[in-house]
């Protein structure tokens, strides 16, 4: 019976990709995610609603509201650590992974950062560390640097020399301290924050620069690509040059010279309230909001694929637009594990996304940039 | 103008950054004596210039120019020469702590403990002095007797020398008194005499010579003028017996009679073509004074001014001067000042052999000598000492190139790495690596060298070709030998202290496991029970790994050591699936004592374990100890065999006896000879592994004397005084510094009245010891306490205390790793400085002058040597006063407070000071505490 079901499925999805193909004689489409997977905490995740997501080499870490998971992907085995296996802080909001010696850094919201390495867990928090606050939202790494992002300030601890670094609106450009996201590329950090807009560090000269709302309303975007498009931004991610914004009133994306803005009535997104932002290159990048996921899949044409979840059949839906014109809509058997989505990250062709209600693991066979 | 520039670059620099809300709008900086000099020179003023020069103050950088003061810094473990020294600076100089830019172009260390020492740095108050409560506002400081006692307590390294610190107050406060006339009348710079116009020579002023004419390398000639009468010539002026001479030859004030200053004074002697800026009638009878106008020496080293001196020439003063007899033959001998360097008593310096490396052809033997700075090469096949590379400071550990073309050493006390070009017998390069690095070793292909730094808790990983740190991973605590395993797969590093576990817990410690494909840790297996870990070697089958370690109980009263099982000694086994076993190599009534360093023989079938505290090597058998641990239930293995002293009989062979203090232990790549490193007795002795016998001695060529120091280090390293040769000194103080263990010490119940391990290093100045503060020195605390408390055997006798303590002192103070010797403070350093010292809260409260971070801290050695309850008693503690602890390089010995509760700098008071009785801490932002504990490291 299971295994009918399974192939009825799989037929279903090999229909929609089948469709999407056709479509692609008429006009050009970006690849379309149809093949998703999901695991909850009864695939064995430490809690369903997925805090972080970080894809590393051949493991997978989940950080969740009551623990860590590390997907082997060779495998699929889940291995899992609570309070009762020594992570220091049940909720995990945030994750990367030192490019250099493979250590694993932890976001803690509420209980500041843990480094994991070889299966010990080390705890660096407001009261044994210089870290400024335990309420962590963001993590970058910066060559030896560990850049924590919490609600009162940022800090940047030297893994090297272990000095810890605060900044707040004492040395840096914050008109609010509660830093959301942090991001590393190409020498600069970026810290999203929440009332500050875009800040970046460059790592160079030690000299900040901001980025705000430059029309300044809260409410409206008075002038269009002007800047960015709300100062409260909740996700940084910068790559080949370009910065791609998530904020509670839209997303932004900034080549260097040119700001260009995205609201959901005028584009593929879901909604105007992200939680987090992910590039994929400077034409792609994928944007975490509250219903649903939006990609820009296409920046030089506006092309979005949207992936929503139908609460009704639980299937998936995926919506192909261009200038918020609809090009094509398909439904899968599976498609985002819920439209509450808070964070994403590549893993070659495949994408993994958290979702208050389960990890997603969409398979990117046959992906393709841009359109074809 | 030049000082007026630079105060408003500083001021417009930090203003607002490091100083908001602190206090003060502009930073004071040191002006130096001489500004002070402009108002409070002359007898309308008290003379109190000319009573400082006069002063032993005046001459207090000069003095660290005697032959004593290199042996007060010897027994104070300094490195450096005393006038290069922070710890002698701070209270032989003024502004010692204080950077460059906080030192005008007027201000000259070289003139010792200056006006700014005691009333603070001058440039702000100096405008407003008039007005005292200005004065005040603009850091004015009027010193109490306490600010005095940072110098002036008695310095047990001073007393060595015959020279006492210590004074009365009121003995201490009459030497220097110079109080201002309640009617003052400031008084202008004596009138110069006419110059010689046509002259092109101008005396440029002592000051100047100072630059070139100091140091040792220069024989000190500065400071032995500044020594001599001749520097006092003026300001001898001012005494009451001068007028009282210039009244009799109806003269007024002597300091402004021609008559006297043609005597008393440089220009006026002989006035040529005058004076620059930098001469002050104030030094005297300076060097031009007799060596001639120096204004164009000083400028391009031209000698044309110079002339030669003559008997003449001194007799133009000194002929029947105030009725004395000059005899110029004497007065050459008082006042000389030879350029070639002082004579200093020879050094005897061992060798002090620690680690040693095979070369992979089998045939050479390096030696890392801590003592000589140097690596002995031994050929193998003569056992001869056939060279001796000098290396960088206390060489540690070696390793070679698997080509064997290179030799690595770590150089513990410079933070280095030499590599030795095998074939030349000479160091090609030093690179820096971390703090304090100790163990070496290469990848199987020799791409990548690791070395464990010590005191940084990482493991730095280098490119052999561009000898560049490509990473570096982080160790557990204490990194210290690093072994590969048979494949190459792995590297495997022991850590000598345990991890930070919840108070009152036993400790556990931890192999760091390197994948060195991966270039990545990837097991950290625990060690539970064990510290101090040690030497590390791999089977060359790749059965199992051993290690040394310690099992101490610090828990229960180390008076429980007549149990015979307080501090045991064990033997380690890490397994191919990480899994590890503990058996003892104590034995009853037999104990194995510090065991250091391990060898497994090319064939795998037998062990050698160095005991440096019992002089003794243990021949493990290995099959059977692996029969032993195999055979054992997984609760024995876990339980039992971790602390059976019966066991270690049916595993160890035979023990062979060494020389002191065997450390590093080798064995060739044929399995026929063993090498062991006795470091103090400057030997190898060489073991035959087929009859597992010494068979031979290689001297190293250390000198055959053995002075009170090096007697006392063979002491320290002994454990022959404690009971059933349990421990020694160095098994608590490993390299003279912690082991990271909080200790139960008397018989009191078990737990009550725990302490914090504290650092040997640099303490000699630092008593009373004990954290109670209740042990006035070295002697007591070593002497009949220690017996009672912890050897639980005779006390020392009376030449071992004496020899121990004298060790004791010598222990080096690791340079700084947080501020090099000289160098500025960070920005956060420097804003931690501000907050450090204080006077006022960020609401604007005054925080009393007791409750400042300086105030019980205060340098040089930052301590005030009292007791104090800062709010730290603690449930187990049966007292609340504790002795103020120094603060040199704080950053490395953790835990902290006296029961060693707080893991971190930052939980001394986030944690532990909540009613601020810990000086006023709780007003302060995270940001600020930061700060704080940056500046905390740089002492």
């Amino acid at each position: 019976m299971k295994k009918t079901f399974i192939i009825v499925l799989l037929l279903l999805a090999g229909g929609c990709t089948l469709d999407c193909f056709a479509d692609s004689a008429k006009q050009k489409l970006p690849y379309i995610y149809t093949d998703w997977e999901h695991m909850t905490a009864k695939n064995g995740l430490p809690d369903d609603h997925i805090f972080a997501v970080k894809v590393d080499g051949p493991r997978v870490w989940v950080g969740t509201e009551d623990g860590l998971a590390r997907i082997d992907k060779t495998s699929g085995k889940i291995q899992t650590w609570k309070e009762s296996d020594g992570l220091p802080w049940r909720v995990i909001s945030a994750i990367d992974v030192s490019p250099k010696t493979g250590e694993v850094w932890l976001g803690l919201l509420g209980g500041g950062v843990a480094r994991f390495s070889a299966g010990r867990f080390d705890h660096f928090h407001q009261l044994n560390s210089g870290l400024v606050n335990d309420v962590v939202y963001g993590l970058a790494f910066e060559n030896d640097n560990v850049w924590v992002a919490t609600t009162a300030g940022a800090s940047r601890y030297n893994t090297v020399t272990g000095e810890w670094t605060i900044y707040t609106e004492k040395n840096a450009p914050m008109e609010e301290i509660w830093n959301y996201g942090a991001c590393y590329d190409d020498g600069k950090v970026y810290l999203g924050v929440w009332g500050s807009g875009v800040l970046e560090f460059d790592v160079a000269t030690e000299n900040w620069k901001d980025y705000l709302d430059p029309d300044g309303e809260m409410e409206i975007d008075l002038y269009r690509d002007d800047g960015i498009v709300h100062v409260i931004t909740t996700g940084v991610s910068h790559i080949d040059g370009v910065l791609w914004v998530s904020s509670y009133f839209g997303m932004s994306r900034y080549d260097g010279r040119h700001w260009r803005g995205y609201y959901a009535h005028e584009t593929g997104l879901p909604s105007d309230f992200g939680n987090s932002v992910e590039g994929r290159s400077a034409n792609e990048a994928w944007f975490a909001t509250d219903k649903g996921l939006g990609v820009c899949a296409d920046y030089p044409t506006d092309t979005w694929v949207t992936y929503r979840m139908d609460p009704e059949t639980l299937e998936g839906i995926a919506v192909v637009s261009v200038d918020n014109k609809e090009l094509k809509s398909l439904k899968t058997a599976k498609g985002v594990p819920h439209n509450h989505v808070l964070c994403v990250d590549f893993d070659g062709d495949d994408v993994w996304v958290g979702t208050v209600k389960g990890l997603g693991h969409a398979k990117g066979a046959g992906y393709y940039k841009s359109l074809k | 103008m030049r000082h007026s520039l630079r105060l408003i670059v500083v001021v417009f620099l930090f203003s607002g950054i490091c100083f908001g809300g602190y206090g003060q709008a502009r930073h004071p900086v040191y002006v130096g004596v001489r500004q002070c000099a402009e108002c409070h020179r002359g007898k309308g003023m008290g003379s109190q210039f000319s009573k400082w020069l006069h002063s032993k103050h005046s001459q207090a950088y000069a003095s660290l120019s005697k032959p004593e003061s290199e042996i007060i810094a010897q027994y104070s473990g300094i490195l450096e020469a005393p006038e290069a020294s922070v710890i002698c600076l701070g209270c032989h100089a003024t502004g010692a702590h204080a950077e460059e830019w906080e030192k005008d172009d007027t201000f000259f260390v070289e003139d010792g403990v200056q006006c700014e020492k005691c009333h603070g740095p001058g440039s702000e108050y100096m405008e407003v002095m008039s007005d005292p409560e200005a004065a005040a506002r603009a850091g004015l400081i009027m010193p109490t007797l306490k600010d005095c006692q940072s110098c002036h307590q008695d310095k047990s390294s001073h007393l060595l020398a015959n020279i006492s610190t210590q004074m009365g107050p009121e003995e201490r406060m009459e030497l220097i008194a110079h109080p201002t006339p309640k009617v003052m009348r400031l008084k202008k710079t004596s009138e110069l005499p006419e110059m010689v116009s046509d002259s092109e020579f101008k005396y440029a002023g002592a000051l100047q010579c100072s630059s070139c004419h100091d140091g040792s390398s220069k024989g000190y000639q500065f400071s032995k003028w500044r020594l001599s009468k001749h520097a006092q010539a003026y300001s001898v002026l001012a005494t009451d017996k001068a007028y009282e001479m210039a009244a009799s030859q109806g003269i007024g004030d002597p300091q402004i009679s021609t008559k006297c200053l043609k005597c008393h004074t440089t220009v006026f002697a002989n006035p040529v073509g005058g004076i620059l800026d930098s001469y002050s009638l104030d030094e005297g009878i300076g060097c031009e004074a007799c060596h001639g106008a120096a204004n164009k020496h000083v400028e391009s080293g031209d000698t044309s001014g110079l002339n030669a001196v003559t008997e003449e020439l001194c007799l133009t003063c000194h002929q029947d001067a105030h009725g004395i007899r000059f005899d110029y033959e004497e007065a050459l001998k008082t006042i000389a000042h030879p350029l070639i360097p002082a004579t200093v008593a020879k050094k005897t310096v061992y060798k002090t052999p620690l680690y040693m490396a095979i070369h992979p052809d089998g045939e050479l033997l390096y030696v890392a000598c801590e003592a000589s700075n140097s690596v002995i090469v031994v050929d193998i096949q003569t056992l001869k000492k056939i060279d001796e590379i000098p290396t960088g400071r206390q060489p540690t550990c070696v390793a070679f190139s698997p080509d064997g073309n290179e030799a690595y050493i770590t150089n513990r006390l410079d933070d280095t790495l030499s590599i030795i070009d095998v074939s030349a017998g000479k160091v090609l390069k030093t690179i820096a690596v971390g703090d304090e690095p100790h163990g070496v070793v290469t990848d199987k292909e020799g791409r990548y060298l690791y070395v464990a730094n010590t005191i940084a808790d990482s493991i730095s990983v280098i490119d052999t070709v561009t000898f560049k740190e490509v990473k570096r991973l982080a160790a557990s605590r204490h990194p210290w030998a690093l072994s590969r395993s048979s494949d190459g797969s792995r590297i495997y590093a022991t850590n000598d202290l345990p991890r930070f576990v919840k108070f009152r817990e036993p400790s556990i410690s931890e192999v760091t496991v390197i994948d060195t494909f991966k270039m990545e840790v990837v097991e950290r297996i625990e060690v539970p029970g064990a510290n101090l870990m040690l030497g590390m070697d791999c089977h060359p089958e790749g059965e199992f790994s051993l290690f040394v370690a310690n099992r101490t109980k610090n828990l229960v009263p180390m008076t429980r050591l007549i149990q015979g099982w307080t501090i045991t000694n064990a033997l380690g086994v890490v397994w191919p699936d990480d899994s590890v076993d503990q058996v003892l190599l104590d034995e009853p009534g037999l104990c194995f004592p510090d065991p250091t360093d391990v060898a497994i023989s090319p064939d795998g079938r037998l062990a050698l374990v160095t005991s440096s505290g019992s002089d003794r090597v243990a021949v493990v058998d290995l099959e059977k100890l692996i029969r032993i641990i195999k055979e054992s239930s997984e609760h024995e293995r876990k339980h039992i065999l971790p602390n059976h002293l019966g066991k270690p009989v049916e595993f160890i062979m035979k023990h062979i006896p060494t020389a002191f203090s065997p450390r590093g232990v080798e064995i060739t790549p044929d399995g026929k000879l063993a090498f062991v490193a006795n470091s103090l007795d400057d030997t190898l002795t060489v073991i035959d592994m087929d009859e597992l016998e010494a068979t031979a001695t290689i001297d190293l060529g250390g000198p055959e004397e053995i002075t009170k120091i090096r007697f006392g280090e063979q002491v320290f390293h002994s454990a022959n005084n404690a009971f059933r040769r349990q421990f020694s000194c160095h098994t608590c103080h490993p390299d003279g510094h912690v082991n990271g263990l909080t200790y139960d010490i008397e018989p009191d119940g078990i737990g009550i009245a725990p302490v914090d391990n504290r650092t040997l290093r640099g303490i000699f100045d630092t008593n009373p010891f004990k954290w109670e503060g209740t042990n006035p020195s070295l002697q007591r605390q070593c002497g009949a306490r220690l017996a009672v408390f912890f050897t639980r055997i005779q006390p020392f006798t009376e030449k071992e205390l004496e020899s121990l303590t004298a060790y004791i002192c010598t222990i080096p103070r690791p340079p700084n790793r947080h501020r090099p010797l000289g160098a500025p403070l960070s920005g956060a350093q420097r804003r931690g400085k501000a907050i450090f010292e204080r006077t006022v809260t960020n609401d604007g409260r005054a925080i009393p002058k007791d409750a400042r971070c300086v105030s019980c801290h205060f340098p040089p050695m930052f301590t005030d040597r009292q007791i104090h309850d800062v709010g730290n008693e603690f449930d187990y503690d049966i007292d609340s006063i504790f002795d103020t602890p120094h603060l040199s390089n704080i950053y490395d010995s953790a835990p902290y407070l006296h029961n060693g509760i707080a893991d971190t700098l930052e939980e001394i008071w986030t944690k532990y000071n909540p009613e601020d009785e810990h000086g006023v801490t709780n007003d302060m932002t995270k940001d600020q505490l930061n700060d704080l504990i940056e500046y905390l490291k740089t002492f």
